[in-house]
């Protein structure tokens, strides 16, 4: 829509129009039809508003002639009304319109006109008519139609949700099974009230009705509508509720998933555990312990993955989800659920239990060496021959990236047969071997590796030096730089000479910005780990969050 | 203090002011300064909740001299929303003043005190919206969100008014005063609706006192008034028992052992009156348009209170037992109402039990 201070003349004859069309919504139709438009007619009642508010009486007539007609009739559709903040506008509207002085008889009626249309709006009178009857008790006792409203939506919610449940309860008894169309109607009427506070039960309870039918009985716009409010936070709902509607509804499960990735990518990240709350809170974690969730959202990562050509950022999410995956199941108390390996191809059993330990320190490089050997035989010796068998392996080591990470760690401080833990990095940075890339990696990292174990030790080092020792060997391979930046890192963090050297090592290695990403991810996962575990390497620490502190004030 | 009260006995004045044509003489000013004494009581309000001597005072002050429904303190919270909407709905208002009122209970920013009156208009929107489909005129089922949401409102404020009665003295001089202030309430409705929503309220308040929510013995202001005004007038309490189910009927006997005697009484008078046609072989009423229950009904009805709580069932036993041996103790039927009735209950039950 055109965003002009005026509200173009078209759209209101287009809205009056509607608005003569939908009556006060008695039609099945005009129903529906009026819960499609309700978004954009509030849109178009603010922009109304906008220019409403600088204007007299006198002028606002005299702009539209016809709003009295327009506001009137909307005022009488209860979908509108019931609508998020569309009331709030055609209050303000009428307000304006409202004129302190009137001059003449016209200008009188219009003022007796806006007073009956609000006193149809909120006093407690019926609907249609005004009734006095339940008025006048109400203000015998000392209340207002606030508190009977408030008292009526709540009974009239109890006694849907009590003829909804009806058929849970007598699984076997056919003829008490609410009708499908009932189901429908219910949840039409309920499509401007999601955000109410008071229709939550109501809500879930069609969330968990299911009828028996095998075609979905909720419309997709009502679907749509109570994930968008979920999303936006407008509403809470009970977890099983969620879950219900994910599993129901694809499109809301794929929403959610991509309103997630959307909200990590463009937060500025100061630590992983506020990435770690925010997956939390989207309950999506929780929510893939229904393995055709955990499949869904797993599709999307990849694609995610795919598209960005693997952004350290997009990966530092995945892996995080994967945790609070793990960390929620294993949570889970219900009875019947399903093995951990379960979510996993089956034909990577043996590698996926033993990625899912739990880092110890302890025996780590061991284990480490262990999870190398398994997927060396994997990747070599199966007839991996598709792009897209070996994409599942790598993502299966990827998304449980802390063992990279802790991989480099120990690469540097346990200096026995690094060639197990190196095949480990050289695979995830450079998977595809038809050309001996990651051979050539391999034999390229090995060469920066020997150079940076003879420096582990040095107490004193300088940045010359380093770098002196990192351009020895003749890297070629652009993957080959990844898992030197990566080794570098670990270097500067957990060896004694690096810590010294290290802010002003990474400024320099940070020149490019993809370079600046990595390094940063890496800071990143490497304090969650540190904070996790417990450990009291407070020096560690301390330069990380240096470090990090350096690096987002200049991104 | 006692320029405090002095301002809090304004209240009732300006309430009854905002609902009659003197409004006519107001002015924007004049109107602002009414919404700002709204806005003071509420605050008072806010203040003295927790302080329950000062807030008896304050009740006892706004009781003070009034012939219509008395106020309590609790009238000081809900100040703003009760003026607000009074002067909207009063035509008498001048149309500066009310454009004064439209901007401040209705315009962006208006203060957290005044009421959510978008709230008010979407909850209204929502309960057309929500509200059951048409069914014949009468059905109670229809009825029943608007009857359950009146008698909350109803229980809550004779709660209100147990919490800021005075504990001792003048307890009959009160509780006629009580029976008359709720009487006056239940006359704003139409019969048949008042005795509705007296008995979703008697079915509420029975949930509320077998939760222990009451501290009070049987709740007393609450209950107590209610089932005085039911039994006050012998019409009254049969229009009752005429109107409503014989389920509902028998839990509240069940929890209220005052209406025990008059019910059985009620059903043993109808009982009495019925008469048997032996060409037909059933029995029905004698006098044709008398407010009565016809043999199902009644039959029904025991049955009801046979299904009952053992208290209630071994009660109402007895009393056909008796009423049978009363009448002639007969064991054929068609000879005493009581003999049939209890045969066919006893029968009802058996089945039950086999099933």
């Amino acid at each position: 829509m055109a965003q002009d201070t005026a509200v173009p003349k078209l759209n209101f004859e287009y809205w009056l129009d509607k608005a003569t069309e939908w009556g006060q919504a008695t039609t099945l139709e005009s129903q529906k039809d009026v819960c499609r438009h309700l978004p954009q007619l509030q849109e178009f009642l603010q922009q109304i508003y906008e220019t409403l508010k600088h204007m007299n009486s006198i002028e606002a007539i005299q702009q539209f002639p016809l709003i009295g007609q327009l506001l009137g009739r909307l005022c009488w559709n209860p979908f509108v009304i019931g609508y998020d903040e569309s009331q709030k506008t055609l209050m303000w509207c009428l307000c304006c319109l409202y004129s302190s002085e009137p001059q003449n008889p016209v200008e009188l009626k219009a003022n007796s006109w806006i007073r009956s249309l609000l006193c149809h709006l909120l006093s407690s009178s019926k609907w249609e008519s005004n009734e006095a009857g339940t008025n006048t008790f109400i203000s015998a006792l000392g209340y207002t139609s606030a508190d009977y409203y408030s008292h009526l939506v709540k009974n009239m919610v109890l006694s849907l949700v009590t003829e909804l449940k009806g058929n849970q309860f007598n699984g076997l008894n056919i003829q008490e099974r609410v009708p499908a169309s009932r189901v429908s109607e219910v949840s039409l009427f309920c499509l401007p009230l999601i955000t109410l506070p008071d229709l939550t039960p109501l809500l879930e309870t069609l969330l968990l009705c299911h009828g028996g039918a095998s075609q979905e009985l909720l419309s997709s716009e009502f679907l749509d509508a109570v994930n968008e409010a979920f999303l936006k936070k407008k509403i809470s709902l009970s977890e099983t509720a969620i879950f219900g509607l994910w599993l129901r509804h694809l499109p809301s499960l794929e929403k959610a998933t991509l309103y997630l990735l959307d909200q990590l990518v463009s937060i500025q990240m100061t630590s992983l555990e506020e990435v770690a709350c925010v997956v939390k809170d989207s309950l999506l974690p929780q929510a893939a312990s229904h393995p055709a969730i955990f499949r869904v959202v797993d599709e999307i990562f990849k694609n995610a993955l795919l598209e960005t050509d693997g952004a350290p950022e997009v990966m530092t999410i995945i892996q995080v989800f994967t945790q609070l995956f793990v960390q929620a199941h294993q949570n889970n108390n219900k009875q019947h659920k399903f093995p951990l390996k379960a979510y996993f191809s089956r034909h990577h059993q043996p590698l996926v239990i033993a990625l899912l330990r739990r880092p110890f320190s302890t025996h780590c490089s061991q284990h480490l060496k262990h999870i190398s050997e398994m997927l060396k035989t994997l990747v070599e010796d199966e007839s991996i021959r598709s792009f897209v068998d070996l994409f599942e392996i790598w993502f299966l080591i990827a998304r449980f990236g802390e063992w990279l990470d802790i991989a480099a760690e120990q690469l540097l401080k346990a200096s026995a047969e690094p060639d197990a833990l190196l095949w480990l990095l050289a695979f995830y940075y450079s998977p595809q071997n038809e050309n001996q890339q990651r051979t050539q990696t391999m034999v390229e990292a090995r060469g920066v590796y020997d150079q940076l174990v003879m420096l582990f030790s040095c107490t004193v080092l300088s940045v010359k030096d380093l770098q002196a020792a990192v351009h020895k060997t003749d890297t070629k391979q652009s993957c080959t730089q990844h898992l030197t930046t990566h080794l570098l890192t670990s270097f500067l963090l957990f060896s004694s000479g690096g810590h010294m050297i290290a802010q002003e090592f990474i400024s320099h290695i940070t020149g490019t910005s993809d370079a600046s990403k990595e390094v940063c991810s890496l800071l990143f996962r490497t304090a969650y780990r540190i904070n996790r575990n417990g450990e009291r390497n407070q020096r560690t620490v301390k330069l990380v969050n240096d470090l990090l502190q350096k690096l987002t004030l200049k991104v | 203090m006692e320029a405090l009260l002095e301002q809090v006995a304004q209240l009732p004045g300006l309430l009854a002011v905002s609902r009659s044509a003197l409004v006519r003489a107001w002015d924007a000013p004049t109107l602002g300064r009414a919404l700002e004494w709204a806005r003071y009581f509420q605050h008072l309000h806010g203040r003295f909740r927790a302080r329950p001597r000062l807030r008896a005072a304050l009740g006892r002050r706004l009781r003070q001299g009034q012939p219509g429904s008395p106020l309590g303190f609790r009238h000081l919270g809900r100040c703003a929303a009760l003026l607000g909407l009074a002067l909207l709905e009063n035509r008498a208002l001048p149309p500066a003043a009310c454009r004064r009122l439209l901007q401040s209970l209705l315009r962006p920013g208006a203060a957290a005190e005044a009421p959510s009156l978008a709230l008010l208009a979407r909850r209204k929107a929502a309960s057309r919206l929500l509200a059951p489909a048409p069914r014949p005129a009468g059905s109670p089922a229809a009825l029943e969100p608007q009857v359950r949401a009146e008698a909350q409102m109803l229980l809550a404020r004779l709660r209100e008014e147990e919490e800021e009665a005075e504990p001792g003295g003048g307890r009959a001089g009160e509780a006629r005063e009580r029976l008359r202030w709720v009487a006056g309430l239940l006359e704003q409705l139409p019969q048949p609706r008042a005795l509705r929503v007296v008995a979703a309220a008697l079915q509420q308040q029975r949930g509320g006192d077998e939760e222990g929510l009451r501290g009070r013995a049987g709740g007393g202001h609450v209950a107590g008034p209610l089932l005085s005004w039911l039994l006050e007038s012998q019409e009254r309490f049969s229009a009752f028992c005429l109107l409503l189910p014989g389920s509902l009927l028998a839990s509240l006997a069940a929890h209220y052992s005052q209406l025990r005697p008059p019910y059985l009484d009620l059903l043993t008078a109808w009982g009495s009156r019925l008469l048997y046609d032996p060409l037909q072989g059933r029995w029905h009423n004698s006098c044709l348009g008398e407010a009565e229950l016809s043999w199902e009904e009644l039959r029904e009805r025991f049955d009801c209170l046979c299904r009952g709580p053992a208290l209630l069932r071994g009660q109402t036993r007895a009393a056909l037992e008796l009423l049978k041996v009363q009448d002639g103790d007969f064991h054929i039927c068609g000879l005493s109402v009581w003999t049939d009735l209890l045969m066919e209950v006893e029968k009802s039950l058996r089945k039950e039990e086999e099933q």
